[in-house]
């Protein structure tokens, strides 16, 4: 039986709703089936004021071991660096994650708000936000560089705005039963099983986007969303198009740009108007390469690409 | 539109542009705020051919810019087997070799 306690700060409650539509597994696999005591979560738990105080002293005094702290939302600095803006069971958020990450055998950030700070920590941060060790792309955040679990492990982070239902609960279900050590992470302490491959890989428009045929709307079907609506796909690590959302979709095959929410500098370009859903560009060439293009080897795989492009490439080929 | 009144569009565009259509070559469209600020124009042009010309600086000819040369047929609004532009604002059969200040790779 693993201990597990799911605390929100500056949060929308979209990983929650996330985490409640969980498929693969559920939430409530998560306690039939894989031995998780949910101690307390804001949607579902059922302890208030005074009984949940003490639930809480209990764990950070270790009178009841904390195995999974889990922490949605970002971290409240404001105003001055009081944390009184987000107050919980008493006192500042923040004060409660650092006793509660002192004392946890894994500490997981879920979202983007809890990893890098996500849009809350957008300039100019007016409620002082961090991720849990990370702001943006600056390693640190609130629990600091050095910050390591009782396991060993610093915060493991899956981000997302919101994150997939099944990547928090896979990633759950494996510090719980016991794998958490199996768990690699890349630099940005994203699990590498989720986060290696492209929100590009496996997208139904990736033809479209080797013969370089742009679509040119929302919801087209035709045409790759990255030459000028702003798809991030090429340059995202997460696998959207591996493991669909609602076991169907995803955001491109939809006919939605990515938008690049699993990296450290989502919301981009700090959400300056023009630059949502619009391909930024330099003299005609994208700003954003995919991910180990360069400029000039850019211009010749298009040039090149648009030449042998096939005529059935600039038509729609889903036919009903 | 057909393909036939595509040809006599590109003719008719091809006339204009040979026979000495001013157009605004440059500045080119370098940055987002640019590209936007003629895209606004444009739309305020509505279906006037001659004003779609002049505003998104047609040539009949290659023009290069930064070391790139901007040529209808490798921007991503080119349609390669239709030889048309289909950015919606201008929406025009095009030249491969023709250019225009709000090409884009």
């Amino acid at each position: 039986m693993a201990n597990l306690l799911w605390l929100q700060g500056g949060a929308c409650s979209g990983n929650t709703m996330s985490f409640l539509n969980a498929e693969e597994p559920s939430a409530c696999d998560l306690v039939t089936d894989f031995g998780i005591n949910v101690l307390w979560h804001p949607s579902l738990g059922l302890e208030l004021g005074d009984n949940l105080r003490k639930l809480l002293n209990a764990l950070t005094s270790g009178q009841m071991p904390l195995d999974i702290f889990v922490f949605e939302g970002s971290v409240v600095n404001a105003p001055n660096g009081t944390g009184e803006w987000n107050r919980f069971a008493g006192r500042p958020m923040k004060d409660w994650v650092s006793d509660l990450a002192r004392v946890a055998g894994y500490t997981v950030a879920i979202g983007d708000c809890a990893t890098w700070g996500g849009i809350p920590a957008t300039a100019p941060n007016p409620s002082e936000s961090q991720g849990l060790q990370f702001l943006k792309r600056q390693h640190g955040g609130y629990l600091g560089a050095n910050y390591k679990s009782k396991a060993g492990l610093p915060v493991i982070n899956v981000p997302g705005c919101p994150a997939h239902p099944d990547w928090i609960t896979q990633i759950v279900v494996a510090v719980a039963t016991g794998r958490g050590g199996d768990l690699s992470l890349d630099e940005f302490q994203r699990p590498k099983t989720f986060f290696t491959s492209f929100t590009q890989t496996g997208c139904t428009r990736n033809m479209h986007f080797a013969y370089k045929v742009s679509a040119t709307e929302y919801g087209q079907r035709k045409g790759c969303l990255f030459y000028d609506l702003g798809c991030r796909g090429p340059m995202t690590h997460s696998p959207c198009n591996r493991i669909l959302w609602n076991r169907q979709s995803s955001k491109t095959r939809a006919g939605m740009p990515c938008m690049g929410c699993t990296e450290p500098e989502f919301p981009f370009f700090e959400l300056a108007p023009g630059t949502v859903f619009k391909t930024q560009t330099l003299m005609g060439v994208p700003k954003d390469l995919p991910k180990g293009v360069d400029k000039s080897g850019y211009i010749k795989l298009t040039a090149a690409a648009k030449a042998a492009s096939p005529a059935w490439a600039e038509e729609d080929i889903f036919v009903v | 539109m057909t393909a036939v009144s595509d040809h006599e569009l590109r003719t008719q565009i091809s006339t204009l542009l040979n026979s000495g259509l001013v157009t605004d070559i440059f500045p080119r469209a370098d940055s987002h705020e640019d590209v936007h600020k003629l895209v606004n124009e444009l739309q305020l042009a509505g279906n006037d051919l001659n004003s779609k010309l002049l505003i998104a600086g047609f040539t009949p000819y290659p023009v290069e810019h930064g070391g790139v040369c901007q040529l209808c047929e490798t921007c991503m609004y080119y349609k390669v087997h239709r030889r048309y532009c289909e950015l919606p604002e201008l929406d025009v059969p095009v030249e491969p070799h023709w250019s225009c200040r709000l090409w884009r790779i």
